[in-house]
């Protein structure tokens, strides 16, 4: 990419871009290294511990792509610009040099196509590194210095053009919204003030899984709450977090909390999308630079919580073998453990755990910005090989909940490229709804 | 000066100060690197979770142990083996009581401290040769980490040379390779012997507020 | 064999060459074979009880000197000595028995001392420490000149860039901690062996003094790792390395050294002819080593004499033939420490070095494809 904007430039100058890229970059890696970045960089034993816990390493046993490795170049920029005593190292010629251009660009695909920021290194880690949480400040240096692949870059075009990275207009949504009314003869409301709930969605559930939708309404319906999907903020993906632009992730943030506050509404509900919780309910109020006027909900939290207030009946329970997926940030660092399980446990009479089910379950391979990259696919495709051993490993699997849009497509997408078809991928909430004991819940 | 009395002496002095002052300056720095803000509003406790990460990590999660054990095995054997060394080896609790402590406590039996010292030996020679022979330790490694390992060999090493203790010579190289490892430590990755506490408590104390342990 | 008649046989060398011995022996047998059944009842009580009355004449009442009531009365009660009333030879050869000259019976283990003792010194000195160092060294000198001979081995076909599993890190840890351990093992053993004669001429007795006690207290510590490790490798590296009859083909071509094509299997003969070598010998060394290490669990000094011989005999081949392993291991040929620093080796390699293995891992991981995408 930035070979080409530097093409026709006499070659001092070409230099001096590349600097100037390099430069961004370090710069935007300082920025980001706060007491907690550092002490990863400085406790890290290079125990190698780390690939044993990563899809990438484990699917394709190349070194590589050994979590702390990835993170190389903002550990030589710490250790020659803010590393205490590196005045001493220096006196001895022990100093890195900065990450050149070059340098950056050959470990792109270590930042961006082969880290899922799943957190699951972190379980392994003795030091207990954050290796997800770097990654995602790393990124920034990424962006700053033009670095970003280009999958990503085209996706936050289009964000900034539609607000939908697939590019999912508002039309689209009230076609969706229209459709499912029809289906589930439940009208949905749009854009209606003082409603308690406002929800939204990620653009995969809207275009690909919109009995999404339905789910909803009758869930809601069969608890009584007021809700509603406003059409200025509906998209809950938040690319910015995942290409790693603190600015664009702060623009979507406040385009949700904007239209939240206007409609006074008092929850949010963040979808069945993993990345989306964690941006809105963890990193968004950092983003804007202050607390909501409202709660962020995660649609797995709000069924459990009506479930257990014994709003939510539930009749004939799903009677298939089935099991869970844990995507990684609603899960692991999003901290709704048991939730998923309380829900399944109520709705499934034959749910079974994978193995490493909970808190160290395997990601899909597609997190982080690693689906909407195209350079990745090859690797995704091959990390999806840990998720499917976990599934083989279940006799008479029939269906499996994953309770994130992302992971979902990820897990579509490569059983179809493998041709498998023995089992059903499912949401939690379509499920709940779908066991929902409609007379009871008529009644109440 | 004999070399002995100066490597227990004036050089021992020089690098004990190297270490504690390099030590508490190299910690001390990271926690004025402060963290980063968090104003998300929590659902568990910042501070229970920096110390319940830091006490998590100490125990391996079972779903990795099966790939990981031998590491497992020579990382805990070879720490716990030297630390128990470092404290209650007869001539380490001398050592400390008359030069730098003044009190002392019991000593480990002789056949203790060799049965501890063949657990350490093992545990740091796993450690090492894992790393030479595993494509991701080889990627990973770094100068550092070599010389971090090889001194500290040596020091255990030297120190099991003089153990028949009848030899000046043996005592002063011993102490002489302490004093190396103290003038290295602060400024090399064997501070890992300190920072992990942060960086398990960072980690915890982010996924704390989350009400997760990890 | 009896370890009578094994230690016989070390001995014959030593009594055959060494004059000197012979003599002072021949001086001091003869009486020998009589000693015991002439001198009938001089027994310890004899002696204490004797030298008790006669402290208490001494004190009490000299000249009353007399055996108290109940003790028994030797009948020799001529002036008492420091040795009872006998001469300093007499006791000397009734302690040491045995006839030196009388290979049959060079010991016997109702005697106090044994003449073997300076017979397993001589052998010792005289055989042991003076050639031992010459095997090590010729080793080295025969592979400098198979390597300006044959020079490195190379992948003839080069490297296909493709890659075998060969070892799990289990295996390669195993390895590594066993030959690291080795090595310190063998670097003090041959300080405690022959630094007398290459290390003391040159530094003097107290730097040769303080190097065998640091290298004495590392090489005990070693040793029990050795076993633990020597238990470990067995366990990991037996599977491949049982005797099959393609070794025959190996062995008549002398392994393929100095030319030729030789089929193998995951190990060849000259691999598993090294990894049986070690575990015999080493289980040897071990045992030879806990003896030395703990003397007091044998009550026969000779079984003591044997193991420091066996010992040091057992260490001068391993450490000979290990210099062999480290080299065709390293430097002597093109790819094979792959497999230990990464586990896997290179296709080509493989088929050239281990055609048989290499078919077959290949050709399982082949028909897996097969069934994958039928
Ligand atoms: C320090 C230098 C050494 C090097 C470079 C080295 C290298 C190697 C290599 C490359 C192999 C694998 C050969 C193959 O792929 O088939 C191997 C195997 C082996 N090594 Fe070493 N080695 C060294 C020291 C030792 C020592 C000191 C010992 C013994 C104490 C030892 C014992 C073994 C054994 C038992 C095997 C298994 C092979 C078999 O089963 O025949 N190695 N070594
Ligand atoms: S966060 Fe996940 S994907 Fe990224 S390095 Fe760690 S284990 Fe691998
Ligand atoms: S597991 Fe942790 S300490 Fe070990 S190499 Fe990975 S990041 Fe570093």
């Amino acid at each position: 990419m930035s070979d080409q904007q530097t093409a026709g430039q006499r070659p001092d100058e070409a230099q001096d871009d590349r600097q100037d890229g390099a430069a961004a970059a370090v710069g935007k890696f300082l920025e980001f290294t706060d007491g907690a970045v550092a002490s990863y960089f400085e406790s890290c034993v290079h125990c190698g511990e780390c690939a044993e816990a990563c899809h990438f390493y484990l699917s394709t046993g190349d070194p590589r792509y050994t979590p702390t490795y990835k993170l190389l170049p903002m550990v030589k920029a710490y250790r020659r610009a803010r590393a205490p005593l590196r005045t001493v190292r220096d006196m001895f010629g022990l100093l890195p040099d900065d990450p050149t251009l070059d340098e950056l660009r050959e470990w792109g695909p270590l930042v961006y196509d082969s880290c899922t920021m799943c957190g699951r290194c972190t379980l392994v880690c003795p030091m207990g590194i954050d290796i997800a949480g770097t990654i995602a400040r790393m990124r920034e240096g990424y962006v700053a210095a033009g670095l970003a692949p280009e999958g990503l870059v085209h996706a936050t075009e289009m964000v900034r053009r539609t607000t939908s990275p697939m590019g999912v207009t508002a039309k689209a949504l009230r076609a969706q919204v229209e459709h499912q009314e029809k289906e589930t003869g439940i009208p949905i409301s749009l854009d209606e003030k003082g409603a308690e709930y406002m929800a939204i969605l990620s653009s995969m559930e809207i275009m690909g899984y919109p009995e999404v939708i339905g789910a909803y309404a009758r869930l809601f319906k069969a608890a009584d709450i007021s809700w509603t999907i406003s059409t200025k903020a509906y998209e809950a993906t938040n690319i910015g977090v995942q290409i790693g632009s603190g600015a664009l992730a702060r623009e979507i943030v406040q385009r949700v909390v904007d239209a939240a506050e206007e409609l006074g509404v008092r929850h949010v509900i963040s979808p069945e999308c993993g990345h989306a919780y964690g941006a809105l309910r963890w990193a968004g109020p950092n983003l804007i630079g202050r607390r909501y006027d409202f709660e962020v909900v995660h649609i797995i939290e709000l069924i459990d919580r009506l479930r257990r207030e014994g709003r939510l009946p539930i009749g004939n329970r799903d009677a298939r073998r089935i099991t869970l997926h844990d995507p990684c940030q609603i899960v692991r660092r999003g901290g709704l453990l048991k939730e998923p399980r309380r829900l399944l446990d109520a709705a499934a009479s034959d749910f079974v755990e994978m193995d490493n089910a909970g808190i160290a379950n395997l990601c899909c391979g597609g997190g982080g910005g690693v689906s909407a990259n195209p350079r990745a696919a090859e690797l995704q495709s091959r990390a999806f090989s840990c998720k499917l051993d976990q599934l083989n490993a279940i006799e008479g699997l029939q269906a499996v909940v994953v309770p994130c849009a992302n992971c979902r497509s990820v897990f579509e997408d490569a059983l179809d490229e493998r041709e498998i078809d023995n089992f059903e991928i499912i949401g939690l909430g379509e499920l709940v709804a779908s066991t929902l004991d409609q007379d009871k819940a008529a009644q109440g | 000066m004999s070399f002995l009395q100066i490597v227990e002496g004036p050089l021992f002095w020089v690098a004990a100060a190297v270490f504690v002052l390099g030590a508490l300056w190299r910690v001390g720095g990271l926690i004025a690197m402060k963290r980063r803000r968090d104003i998300a509003p929590p659902t568990g406790s910042a501070a229970a979770g920096f110390i319940r990460g830091n006490l998590r990590h100490f125990l391996p999660r079972a779903a990795f142990a099966r790939r990981t054990w031998i590491h497992l095995v020579g990382g805990y054997g070879f720490h716990l083996g030297l630390f128990v060394l470092l404290l209650f080896a007869a001539p380490h609790v001398a050592f400390l009581d008359k030069r730098i402590l003044g009190f002392s406590w019991p000593a480990l039996p002789r056949w203790a401290f060799i049965l501890v010292a063949e657990i350490a030996f093992a545990g740091l020679i796993i450690l090492w040769v894992r790393r030479i022979s595993e494509p991701v330790m080889r990627l990973i490694s770094d100068a550092d980490d070599h010389v971090g390992s090889w001194l500290t060999f040596l020091v255990m090493l030297s120190g099991c040379f003089a153990l028949q203790q009848s030899h000046d010579a043996l005592r002063a190289t011993h102490m002489f390779l302490v004093d190396i490892w103290l003038l290295y430590f602060p400024f090399s990755r064997l501070m890992h012997a300190f920072t992990f506490v942060l960086s398990r408590g960072h980690t915890g104390a982010t996924y704390g507020r989350r009400g997760i342990t990890p | 064999m009896s370890l009578r008649w094994f230690f016989i046989l070390l001995v014959i060398p030593g009594l055959l060459t060494l004059t000197p011995l012979r003599a002072t022996a021949q001086s001091a047998g003869g009486t020998v074979a009589t000693g015991v059944s002439e001198r009938g009842k001089q027994t310890l009580e004899d002696i204490l009880a004797r030298q008790k009355a006669a402290l208490r004449g001494l004190k009490l009442a000299p000249g009353t000197a007399a055996a108290p009531a109940g003790a028994p009365a030797g009948p020799d009660t001529g002036p008492l000595g420091p040795r009872g009333n006998q001469s300093l030879s007499d006791i000397w050869n009734r302690w040491r028995g045995g006839d030196p000259l009388n290979l049959l019976k060079p010991y016997s283990a109702d005697q106090v001392m044994t003449t073997s003792g300076e017979q397993w010194r001589l052998l010792r000195v005289e055989y042991i420490r003076r050639y031992a160092g010459w095997f090590p060294l010729g080793a080295l000198v025969l592979l400098v000149a198979f390597w300006m001979y044959r020079g490195r081995i190379r992948i003839r076909a080069g490297r296909a860039g493709r890659k075998i599993a060969r070892f799990t890190i289990t295996q390669r840890v195993a390895h590594w901690f066993t030959a690291g351990v080795f090595i310190l093992l063998a670097l003090t053993g041959l300080l405690i062996l022959l630094g007398r004669p290459l290390i003391l001429p040159w530094l003097g007795h107290d730097a040769h003094s303080v190097l065998i006690s640091a290298a004495m207290q590392a090489h005990n510590l070693f040793g029990p790792l050795f076993i633990a490790a020597l238990i470990w490798l067995f366990i990991k590296f037996l599977p491949g390395n049982l005797f099959h009859p393609v070794d025959l083909g190996w062995i008549l071509r002398l392994g393929g050294l100095f030319g030729g094509h030789v089929s193998a299997g995951r190990f060849n003969f000259g691999e598993k002819a090294w990894f049986w070598l070690l575990i015999i010998v080493g289980a040897v060394l071990s045992i030879t080593g806990l003896a030395m290490e703990f003397p007091w669990l044998f009550a026969d000094l000779r079984w003591l004499q044997l193991s420091t011989v066996l010992h040091a005999i057992g260490a001068i081949v391993l450490i000979s033939v290990a210099l062999g392993h480290i080299y065709i291991g390293s430097i002597g040929m093109e790819g094979a420490i792959d497999s230990m620093l990464e586990g896997e080796v290179d296709e080509n390699w493989a088929r050239e070095h281990h055609d048989l293995w290499y078919q077959e891992v290949t050709s399982t991981t082949g028909k897996e494809k097969e069934e994958a995408s039928a």
